[in-house]
């Protein structure tokens, strides 16, 4: 009964979430592109960094700050990035699942979220670049903040490079799960380096005034879109995974048979 | 017009091939992986059906 339950309690391919995946990334590719185009027709483009240090009377509201086009990349790049901070967080909870139980399947689960996590992590990498060209004049520069998510990405990368090196299943389960859980020890340290380096550049939204109605209502659809596309698209992927696992298993079954 | 305003609207042309190019590569790589499981996905259940036919003839042939 007990061993019943514990096996129910598995993650497995045909559960319920499954039922919902394909709605969610459906959900998700909505509501992302209705937070797209409330970011250029309803967030107003002035409010933000400061205007000469003094608030400003435009179109008839004191405004103090200004915000340039291409803040507009911000509803989209933060997001993506919190969603890979909790793509990281669920690989390195079933990592640590796994380390405890040695249990394969959280061994699966884990690299389909970090797999998930490398998506997310591209993303907020591909637009913070871009507005870091624009309004930095530069590709890439040594900021804290960047400096730690670009870490964080090779610490992702070397994830999938260490499994491919490795045959042995269960040898392989047991480093990825440890690199696993130091990529998620990044995480706060990613997070929490603009605040613990006050000369970091990168911009921190409570740090300078926070946002306004309409930005907080944009960034909260993109948000809402990201989490659901994330979480379908990561149990597409585990249903598709635990899939081909069942057919390996049984092609092995047939041959030996 | 304000200075301010004026900045803004300075700005729109210079950025907007940086933003186009975060959008359209945003969606591309999510688009691209979104397409890659879907189909990889399709692929293993027509395996697996295969499969199950298989494993059904064999055991028919059994009994």
């Amino acid at each position: 009964m007990a061993n019943a339950k514990k096996s129910h309690a598995l993650p497995e391919g045909g559960q319920w979430p499954d039922a919902i995946a394909f709605w969610a990334v459906l959900a998700g590719a909505v509501l992302t592109t209705i937070g797209f185009l409330m970011a250029f027709l309803y967030a107003g483009p002035v409010n933000g960094a400061s205007v000469d240090g003094m608030p400003e009377m435009i179109g008839g509201q004191m405004v103090s700050s200004k915000l340039l086009l291409s803040q507009k990349i911000f509803y989209f790049h933060m997001p993506v990035a919190i969603v890979s901070f909790g793509a990281l967080a669920f690989a390195g909870y079933y990592s640590v699942r796994f380390l405890m139980t040695k249990n394969q399947r959280y061994d699966t689960c884990a690299k389909v979220a970090m797999e998930i996590s490398l998506i997310f992590v591209v993303c907020t990498m591909i637009t913070g670049d871009l507005w870091t060209r624009f309004e930095w004049g530069v590709w890439w520069t040594w900021d804290p903040r960047l400096t730690t998510y670009l870490i964080l990405m090779l610490i992702i990368i070397a994830y999938f490079v260490l499994r491919g090196f490795i045959d042995e299943p269960e040898r392989r389960s047991i480093y990825s799960a440890v690199v696993s859980i130091i990529a998620l020890v990044d995480v706060p340290i990613c997070l929490m380096i603009t605040r613990m380096i006050p000369s970091s550049i990168h911009p921190v939204v409570l740090r300078e005034g926070g946002m306004t109605g309409d930005m907080g209502m944009t960034v909260g659809v993109c948000m809402i879109g990201m989490i659901l596309l994330g979480f379908g698209m990561y149990r597409l992927r585990f249903r598709q995974v635990r899939l081909a696992q069942r057919v390996q298993a049984l092609k092995d079954e047939l041959e030996e048979n | 017009m304000n200075p301010v305003l004026a900045e803004i609207y300075s700005t729109i042309l210079p950025s907007a091939p940086f933003i186009i190019a975060a959008y359209a590569l945003m969606w591309l790589v999510l688009l691209i992986y979104v397409v890659m499981v879907v189909r990889g996905l399709k692929k293993t259940e027509a395996q697996m059906s295969i499969l199950e036919e298989q494993v059904a003839e064999l055991r028919a042939q059994k009994h």
